[in-house]
């Protein structure tokens, strides 16, 4: 199977190679004598097939990869590596992307994926597709280059074959990590699609901004898949990794956040080029750069640049993502500089305070945001080339300003949506932001009757300020529901309910983007928990216990278990909130055979006020009982909750609006209907 | 059998890409005229947009009166092109 792998990802290389060279030749045949056209015509759409048959070689490939974990041929030195016997089955398959050369592999296959959909679907924009399929092919060569190259991931092993892997780390023996790592990688080799099609639409000086409507699902599928991707890893490490946060500033949690900022601020402000023909030239470059740090991040993650607890070991595969890398900065400076008249704006900006302002001032603070992680991701490589020695950058600074920006970022997501395109009056200004200044000045007030104490201390300060913007956004986005809807219901004479969902039917879109905002705010009152965090740390014997907070913990007994994969330790906990038995807890600690390591397994009680998250620190050396350390972590759930409801706003502003479906049927019936709609809902 | 399967992947796929094709899409450059049409269909559903949203009750007369006349006069620009470019073309 070994032999089928490695054939497969060289066929797949020549495939990619065959679509990127013949489809530049027939593009540029096509240029040159665009009236001689069927035979390139002929060639191009050999090119477009030879990019499918390319998905069909690396699907091979990673079906090889995954059938050798599964059949432990541990003659194959990368599932040598990453498996063994007693690895239960899930994780055998993701024994795929746990090492570098798999990673790659999967990398490589995704990609191959995206570019099979975007060939199939090339009827959309036959010219279009044409270069952006040949700009995909190019970067699927630079991919599976790399799995023939410097990380093949069907070495065989030296030597003799070992009767048993070394197996999975333990840190990746976790339900998540079976869905994490492909949600992230979809997020990241999915901008790939974007880029190419502004890359090529740039190359063809495409008039128009359709190029636009026909990535916009590809865009916001991929945010999806990123937006996953980085909370669900946030979800592994506040399970996993036992220090009671799901973030910690590393370095390759901020190469994820990096591109999912600047992907964010091209969503919004590719709204403007839509709408009104402006901001070209910088959705193209916010576009180009998303997909540079997604390169850059993954660069990061494998050359062994930056320590981290997800880095690969250091590798000479940094080389290749550096020239790559500058290539890619090369051709895009190029064709920008080519063709910049291309990318003139129809429209200037009218008043500050506008809809096209709010955009702008939420892409700057989302630049600022992914030039300061950037900045301090980086800063170890930095400060070791000028000063000689690498300096870490710790979470105090991304705290010190990130959670400014946040907040402001929270501002402008109440603020955007009810400022008009072009300008708002003052009249309009008040009109709109009445209820929403009222709803976050109460809450703010009732929050210090309650208790609140913002001139303590900075944390309470944020925590407040978030707890009352998230009041504001949320009566500004509701009030736009509420103001839709009514006019709905003026029109139909239907519920409200009925109108809500008429409303969000015929603008999929906006309402959906609204909801995503809603998960947004609710994810940001999550974040401001963190500030009221309590923690305790101590041995804990039979009987012994310990108070926290309104819970009370006994021991009732710690005793030691053994399987196949691992040995562990654990202690079982009674747990008493205000003098009632509420729960039993069992933290555990294990000792993985096949690697040799310990990993500490978080027992948690998660209710929306808090989390009693409690872990299993090991053992005292002198009295042999166990050490339990203790945490509070209250809102932590709707983190959780919150990043459901962006993804349902995104699936929801993914479906066809009502309108659109209304167009496809019989002109009777869509008269009928308009006749009781009059009023449309600005779709 | 790695040989065969190998060798049934390649043939495959080869197939695939080179089996003669009776027709293939052509690959057209959009005309001014195809760019003008969807300038109009974006202005007029900017124009429903604000239709809608003055309904609602989120603009005052003045700014959705002011906003409107911009967006018709943008909406006229484009339909006089448009109806120039139809009127050459017929004569061509």
């Amino acid at each position: 199977m070994a032999a089928f792998g490695s054939f497969a990802i060289l066929l797949g290389l020549v495939l990619c190679a065959y679509t990127f060279v013949v489809g530049t030749i027939a593009l540029r045949q096509i240029a040159v004598h665009p009236q001689a056209s069927f035979g390139p015509e002929r060639l191009a759409e050999s090119a477009r097939r030879a990019g499918i048959g390319s998905f069909i070689a690396l699907s091979a490939a990673a079906f090889a990869l995954i059938y050798c974990a599964f059949t432990n041929d541990f003659s194959v030195s990368y599932i040598l590596h990453h498996s063994n016997r007693a690895l239960p089955w899930p994780y055998k398959f993701a024994a795929l992307w746990s090492g570098q050369e798999g990673s790659l592999l999967l990398w490589a296959w995704l990609l191959a994926t995206y570019g099979f959909v975007l060939r199939v679907r090339h009827k959309v924009d036959v010219k279009l597709t044409a270069y952006a399929s040949t700009i995909l092919a190019a970067v699927q060569v630079f991919f599976t280059l790399l799995i023939v190259f410097p990380a093949p991931p069907f070495a065989l092993t030296q030597g003799a074959v070992p009767a048993d892997g070394f197996g999975l780390n333990p840190l990746l023996q976790y339900p998540e990590m079976v869905i994490h790592p492909p949600m992230l990688y979809l997020g990241y080799v999915g901008f790939s699609v974007p880029f190419a099609f502004a890359l090529g639409a740039l190359m063809m000086r495409y008039p128009g901004e359709k190029w636009i409507h026909i990535t916009r699902r590809w865009t916001m599928v991929t945010w999806l898949f990123l937006t996953c991707g980085i909370f669900l890893g946030m979800h592994w490490a506040y399970a996993v990794l036992g220090w009671g946060g799901y973030w910690g500033w590393d370095p390759v949690e901020n190469a994820s956040l990096m591109p999912w900022l600047t992907g964010t601020a091209f969503l919004h402000s590719v709204m403007m080029q839509e709408k009104r023909g402006m901001m070209k030239s910088w959705n193209v470059w916010l576009i180009f750069t998303t997909f540079m740090l997604s390169i850059l991040g993954t660069l990061l993650t494998r050359s062994g640049l930056v320590s981290s607890v997800h880095a690969f070991a250091a590798s000479s595969i940094g080389t290749w993502f550096w020239v790559f890398l500058l290539i890619v900065l090369s051709v895009c400076l190029f064709t920008y500089i080519l063709q910049r008249d291309h990318l003139q704006s129809e429209h200037k900006l009218e008043s500050l305070v506008s809809r096209e302002s709010s955009f702008l001032f939420n892409n700057l603070v989302l630049l600022a945001a992914c030039f300061t992680i950037l900045w301090g991701t980086l800063f170890p490589i930095i400060s070791e080339y000028v000063e000689g020695s690498k300096v870490t950058v710790g979470p105090p600074f991304y705290n010190r300003v990130a959670v400014p920006i946040g907040v402001f970022l929270l501002l402008l997501t109440g603020i955007g949506p009810i400022l008009a395109w072009r300008s708002t009056s003052f009249k309009s200004v008040q009109r709109n932001f009445l209820w929403p200044c009222i709803a976050g000045v109460v809450t703010a007030l009732v929050l210090m009757a309650a208790g609140m104490r913002p001139w303590q201390d900075v944390g309470t300060l944020y925590s407040l300020m978030t707890f009352s913007l998230a009041a504001l956004v949320m009566t500004a986005v509701g009030s736009e529901f509420w103001r839709g809807a009514r006019v709905i219901q003026r029109h139909t004479g239907k519920n409200m309910l009925f109108s809500l969902v008429q409303l969000t039917r015929r603008n999929t879109r906006r309402y959906g983007g609204h909801l995503v905002h809603i998960g947004v705010v609710i994810v940001f009152i999550g974040f401001a928990g963190s500030a009221f965090n309590q923690s305790n740390e101590q041995e804990m014997g039979f009987h012994d216990s310990m108070t926290i907070g309104p819970y009370r913990l006994v021991c009732q007994s710690y005793t030691q278990d053994s399987n196949a994969n691992y040995d562990s330790e654990y202690e079982l906990l009674n747990v008493y909130k205000n003098g009632k038995f509420l729960t039993q807890m069992a933290p555990e600690r294990r000792f993985y055979h096949a690697s040799q390591q310990t990993e500490t397994m978080v027992a948690n009680h998660s209710t929306l006020e808090r989390d009693l998250y409690v872990v299993y620190e090991g053992r005292n050396q002198d009295t042999n009982q166990p050490i339990i350390k203790v945490i509070i972590n209250p809102l932590v759930a709707w983190i959780w909750i919150g990043v459901a409801v962006m993804a349902f706003g995104t699936l929801l502003a993914l479906v066809p609006n009502m309108s659109a479906e209304q167009a496809a049927r019989p002109r009777k019936q869509q008269a009928e209907e308009e006749v009781a709609l009059t009023a449309g809902a600005g779709d | 059998m790695t040989i065969l399967a190998c060798a049934a992947l390649s043939i495959g796929i080869f197939i695939y890409i080179f089996y003669p094709q009776s027709k293939t899409e052509e690959q057209t450059q959009k005309t001014r005229l195809e760019f003008l049409q969807e300038r109009k269909e974006t202005i007029y559903e900017n124009l429903r947009d604000l239709n809608f949203e003055y309904r609602a009750g989120k603009y005052p007369e003045e700014d959705y009166l002011a906003q409107r006349a911009s967006m018709e006069n943008e909406a006229a620009q484009i339909l006089s092109e448009i109806e120039f470019l139809e009127t050459s073309m017929h004569a061509a």
